[in-house]
């Protein structure tokens, strides 16, 4: 995985297939405390105990298709590379939480990347599931979800090509524009 | 939201714009979006696959996702489904993905050597 917005696609299609209805997404970037991370939340079916215990082993998997199953080995991996914490909780029938923190400024700290990009692909092809996005960065916060953007098309699918361009736009241009640094100290947003 | 009123006027164009496009409806792009899918770049693929039918107007086309099909050196990967037919894509970078819309979806062609068979 070449940035971190891809891992969030990734953990958050384990969601989908989970068959969650609602997902939710938050980043938080911290400059002060040299903080950031992501957490996924969904509703899915969960995890049982047997499988927790084997879930970040990467020659295991539950899906049919698949021999391994490198989605959570990969973070986890990711993060330990740059001495974040990694943590993962689930009640069966409840839901399931990937939290992934990183050491910001740390040497081995993939960018962000193109978090937009990841949210759009997601809602593409479900129509189905509540999506959620909150995105902290120091003080300042951008909320998104698809509830808001269904109400706002009266009745017109959010699943429209010309839509989903454009939701990819907007939420690049508000994403963009909360993580932009005014002041020099902290330098670019990566 | 300040957008939202921009939305509003793209979701009035939108609906001015819209025929009778019942052709569209049996078509569905599926792309693979394992993590080997992702990994090799899922994500660019469907960005392009959504920029290119809004340019063609395909607006009713479907576009879904599968996870890994077991064939990951092949991904990005991507299956489409025109009523009863069913080609496979492999290796779609962002060109393919491009020109598949272009080709096999507006013309009606099957670009044979980029599919699996």
């Amino acid at each position: 995985m070449e940035d971190l917005s891809q891992h969030i696609l990734d953990i958050s299609f384990n969601s989908l297939e989970a068959g969650c209805t609602r997902l939710e997404i938050c980043i938080r970037e911290d400059l002060e405390n040299n903080v950031l991370e992501f957490t996924v939340r969904d509703n899915g079916r969960g995890i049982d105990r047997e499988d927790m215990q084997r879930v970040t082993d990467p020659f295991y998997t539950t899906k049919k298709n698949a021999r391994v199953g490198l989605g959570i080995s990969l973070l986890r991996e990711a993060v330990e590379r740059c001495d974040g914490t990694f943590e993962i909780e689930s009640k069966p029938r409840e839901g399931t939480v990937v939290k992934a923190s990183f050491v910001r400024d740390h040497v081995d700290r993939a960018p962000l990347g193109d978090i937009a990009g990841a949210l759009v692909s997601l809602i593409a092809g479900n129509s189905g599931v509540e999506l959620f996005y909150s995105h902290r960065f120091n003080q300042k916060e951008f909320n998104f979800s698809t509830g808001e953007m269904r109400a706002a098309l009266k009745g017109y699918s959010m699943q429209t090509p010309a839509v989903l361009v454009w939701l990819e736009e907007y939420l690049r241009r508000e994403i963009t524009e909360l993580r932009r640094i005014k002041d020099e100290k902290f330098g670019r947003a990566g | 939201m300040k957008s939202l009123a921009e939305l509003d006027k793209l979701r009035e164009t939108l609906q001015r714009e819209m025929k009778a496009r019942d052709k569209e409806h049996d078509i569905s792009i599926a792309v693979s979006m394992g993590t080997c899918g992702i990994a090799a770049g899922a994500r660019e693929v469907v960005k392009v696959l959504l920029n290119e039918l809004k340019e063609q107007g395909l607006a009713h086309v479907a576009l879904t996702q599968t996870s890994c099909v077991g064939s990951c050196k092949h991904e990005p990967l991507l299956e489409i489904k025109r009523g009863n037919e069913k080609v496979i894509y492999v290796n779609v970078d962002q060109e393919r993905a491009k020109e598949i819309v272009r080709r096999h979806l507006v013309q009606g062609e099957v670009i044979k050597e980029w599919t699996d068979s």
